[in-house]
């Protein structure tokens, strides 16, 4: 069954666009991050504008860091508070991303950009978390235990720093110029790459702010749902390319697709859970890295004016 | 003698119609099968039948070849970058670009042969008939010196990526003659058409010279549901964006809920 797409312009198949918001929807779940670095390439591949892909992976973001969120607070691994903090980071970040990107389409970088942020963020990350997998799982092998990634008493520069606050939830005392750096930080990168970012603040938020695994990946999903939601509305107002009718086939797959990740997501261990993330990441940084480094079929590609990306 | 009258009679009135039939000026008039093509949500492209009939034809049957017609149906210029990669330190990149001024978003050209065997290419220059007669003015390049060479290979490119989405269409002998002055052509507009109104010319040829033209207007446009999406996207994007922030929330609230299991 086919049904014609009013932004985008084109006529699809529901049954492919279900599965792939539900597949994409599974590994959000899983993993706690947003899914927008896997959604947005492939919609594309499929045929859809970028401009429409970027903007409308945001409104399946949304809806599975929701559903995800929502999961992830009833059981209390949301430490609320260090969300709002990394937000308020966020949507400074976001509008100094949105401004860079209007620089660098005028100096005719952008797509150079996108393509080698994709590919250096998506392959140190990728490699940094399966790498720390798979020391973790040894570790837990040899001991029979997860190690703790957190050791107690461990002091840094982090310290050091003022405005400190406590977080109850993540069982940190430690200052708020962190997470707002981090915050501010991923939403930047994620206005540049038109993605939500889960996958370089988990870990962030891991390894810098030293964070309990337990609430890292509900705390993301939080975050991420402001984010998204943010960005949609950006879209909206100033591409006009939000469609709502791909949102909802993609969202319907998606929100069933997050629930049955979160609750695989909760039967693997977590340094299991890591080594799968790293992999999925890796696969799409090397996907990539081959479309940059080997020769195109068509050297030529025609762009429309119209439209954000 | 009654016999004679007719026979005269017939003979009279066969002398003046080859005599007015000589200077009796060749027209064409022509039409589409639908003025209104709808675009709703179970739009997957569809065919417009462009047919027309040539006035004070003297074409003895219709595949005589007296006279060569071109239908040829466009959609609403937009301007166009066209974009070419080259290797920069072992980087597939975009390096250059050609930006077109405004060429047509869709472009379907029929005829009874090849248009270049029977036009002059002034004429068809003119007109714009046919992809290698379009209008192609360049507005700005990436790099500041683009060589005629370079040039073309852009516009070349530009039109074989057009043709693989199926945007612009090539049908040599798409016209055909059904009677000695009644001709039609069948347009064929994919899913991925863009939305707006077309306009259908026709051209009458006869050995090399144009004849006649005649215009016709195709309105392509959205109904029901999906122009009321659309209209909201342009018209109220913020309320727009809130009804998808809320919708998208939504769906995730209830998925959480329903599907709940005990923790």
């Amino acid at each position: 069954m086919t049904l014609y797409l009013p932004i985008a312009e084109m006529s699809v198949s529901i049954a492919v666009y279900l599965a792939l918001g539900a597949a994409v929807g599974f590994l959000s779940g899983l993993f706690g991050v947003g899914g927008g670095f896997l959604l947005t390439p492939l919609l594309t591949f499929l045929g859809v504008p970028p401009a429409v892909a970027v903007a409308t992976s945001s409104a399946h973001v949304l809806a599975s860091s929701v559903s995800g969120a929502v999961t992830h607070y009833q059981r209390k691994n949301v430490d609320v508070k260090m969300g709002f903090v990394m937000l308020a980071g966020g949507l400074v970040g976001t509008i100094i991303g949105v401004e860079a990107v209007h620089l660098l389409r005028k100096a005719g970088l952008f797509e150079l950009t996108v393509s080698l942020s994709y590919v250096t963020f998506l392959g140190v990350v990728g490699t940094l978390i399966l790498i720390e997998g798979v020391n973790a799982w040894r570790h837990a092998q040899k001991t029979g235990a997860a190690r703790s990634l957190r050791k107690s008493g461990q002091h840094s520069w982090i310290d050091g720093l003022p405005l400190k606050m406590r977080f109850n939830r993540s069982k940190l005392y430690i200052s708020t110029v962190p997470p707002i750096i981090i915050g501010m930080f991923v939403s930047f990168m994620s206005a540049i790459m038109g993605i939500g970012g889960g996958f370089i603040l988990i870990p962030a938020m891991i390894y810098l702010l030293r964070m309990p695994t337990g609430v890292v990946v509900g705390t993301s999903l939080f975050q991420i749902v402001f984010v998204a939601a943010f960005a949609i509305i950006l879209h909206a107002v100033q591409n006009k390319t939000v469609d709502i009718v791909l949102a909802a086939i993609l969202i319907a797959g998606g929100v069933v697709g997050a629930q049955f990740g979160t609750a695989a997501g909760e039967k693997l261990r977590n340094e299991h859970l890591r080594i799968l993330l790293g992999i999925v990441v890796l696969i799409v940084a090397a996907r990539m890295a081959v479309d940059l480094v080997t020769t195109p079929g068509d050297l030529y590609s025609i762009g429309s004016l119209t439209g954000g990306l | 003698m009654r016999r004679n009258v007719c026979a005269v009679l017939f003979a009279m009135l066969s002398l003046t119609s080859a005599v007015s039939a000589e200077p009796a000026k060749e027209s064409v008039e022509a039409d589409a099968s639908t003025r209104q093509v709808a675009i709703t949500s179970s739009f997957t492209g569809t065919e417009i039948l462009v047919f027309g009939t040539v006035e004070n034809s003297v074409q003895p049957s219709a595949d005589a070849g007296t006279y060569d017609v071109v239908v040829v149906v466009e959609g609403a210029p937009a301007p166009v970058v066209v974009r070419k990669k080259s290797e920069v330190g072992g980087l597939w990149i975009n390096t250059s670009s050609m930006r077109f001024a405004s060429l047509p978003s869709y472009y379907a050209v029929a005829a009874t042969r090849p248009v270049d065997e029977f036009a002059d290419q002034a004429v068809l220059d003119a007109n714009e008939i046919g992809f290698e007669h379009l209008r192609m003015i360049l507005v700005r390049s990436g790099h500041r010196t683009a060589s005629p060479a370079e040039l073309a290979d852009f516009k070349a490119a530009l039109i074989r990526l057009k043709e693989q989405e199926r945007l612009y269409v090539r049908s040599n002998f798409g016209v055909t003659f059904i009677g000695r002055s009644l001709f039609r052509a069948t347009i064929a507009l994919p899913p991925n058409v863009p939305v707006g109104p077309l306009v259908a010319r026709v051209y009458l040829f006869k050995e090399g010279q144009l004849l006649g033209q005649y215009k016709s207007r195709v309105m392509l446009e959205r109904e029901g549901v999906e122009r009321f999406i659309h209209d909201s996207a342009l018209a109220r994007p913020v309320l727009y964006g809130i009804v998808t922030v809320i919708m998208a929330a939504a769906a995730g609230l209830a998925a959480a809920v329903a599907l709940r299991r005990p923790a």
